[in-house]
């Protein structure tokens, strides 16, 4: 049985920043290199994977990001319940995995999602992260995997100063912290 | 500090890279005839010398592929970049 608690489970706001974790939702890591393996996940998701580098594809439920040339990170837009996402999960592996078609997942209690708003996101990040969030700021969709406080993460941006981080578990608590009172002094 | 432009995903910093040492180390095809002198010359021994070195780097904290890098020890200078088994772009 999946436990899906979490470390953080908070909202907050600071200013025009508001922090939340989002929870529950899916996520499931896909692993490929298989040619037919796009117009399965697309048969199945009504989404092709991307391929250009540091991009995601969307529809109204779900998000596929790409995180490496064999790699994505599927994840759903809304709130699910758990039968959903085990329904979902059922019907990739059946199609992909159990078909040796590539490797799916479930990574939902891997990686915890939390959701940063507000004009002062990319100040807040950009106290310690290496990474050049000029280009990623302009292009709705974008996806980069970076350090942020020494935590490996991977931000998704959704819309103009909205984004989605997504950090591991064992490490979220402790980022959590630290986005919390970096927060307090923007 | 200095930028790697990794061949998957684009100019990142270098905190995000983990390097892999000396490139294009060729493992004997029969280890069992080798000598131990040999065997040691090919297990340890690398090039530590300054000026252009053929290194692999992994984007640890990014796409996670290995590639290589020809990279200037004295200045850090970066002359080539090119992913794994492919011929380096300039002459070894």
């Amino acid at each position: 049985m999946l436990n899906f608690e979490t470390t953080v489970q908070d909202s907050k706001s600071y200013g025009d920043l508001t922090l939340s974790e989002v929870e529950p939702i899916l996520k499931i890591n896909l692993r490929s290199n298989k040619r037919e393996f796009s117009t399965k996940i697309g048969k199945i998701l009504s989404i092709i994977p991307p391929i250009e580098a540091n991009t995601s594809s969307s529809n109204e439920d779900y998000s596929i990001l790409w995180l490496s040339p064999d790699e994505w990170l599927i994840y759903s837009n809304n709130k699910i319940s758990y039968e959903q996402q085990n329904l979902l999960e059922e019907n990739l592996f059946k199609n992909i995995s159990s078909i040796n078609q590539g490797s799916v997942t479930n990574v939902t209690d891997h990686w915890v999602m939390i959701n940063l708003k507000g004009s002062k996101i990319y100040d807040l990040l950009s106290k310690s992260s290496p990474y050049d969030f000029k280009n990623f700021k302009m292009k709705k969709g974008s996806v980069a995997q970076t350090l942020l406080n020494h935590t490996d993460v991977i931000l998704h941006n959704i819309d103009d100063n909205n984004l989605n981080l997504f950090v591991r578990r064992s490490f979220s608590e402790d980022l959590w912290l630290w986005i919390n009172d970096s927060a307090r002094f923007l | 500090m200095f930028i790697i432009n990794c061949p998957y995903c684009g100019e990142r910093d270098q905190t995000e890279f983990s390097s892999g040492g000396e490139a294009h180390i060729v493992r004997p095809k029969q280890p069992t005839e080798l000598s131990d002198d040999e065997w040691a010359e090919f297990l340890f021994m690398r090039k530590n010398i300054k000026g252009i070195q053929f290194e692999r780097w992994n984007h640890s904290h990014g796409c996670r592929k290995w590639f290589n890098v020809v990279r200037d020890t004295s200045n850090d200078k970066i002359h080539a970049v090119y992913k794994m088994g492919e011929k380096p772009p300039v002459n070894k």
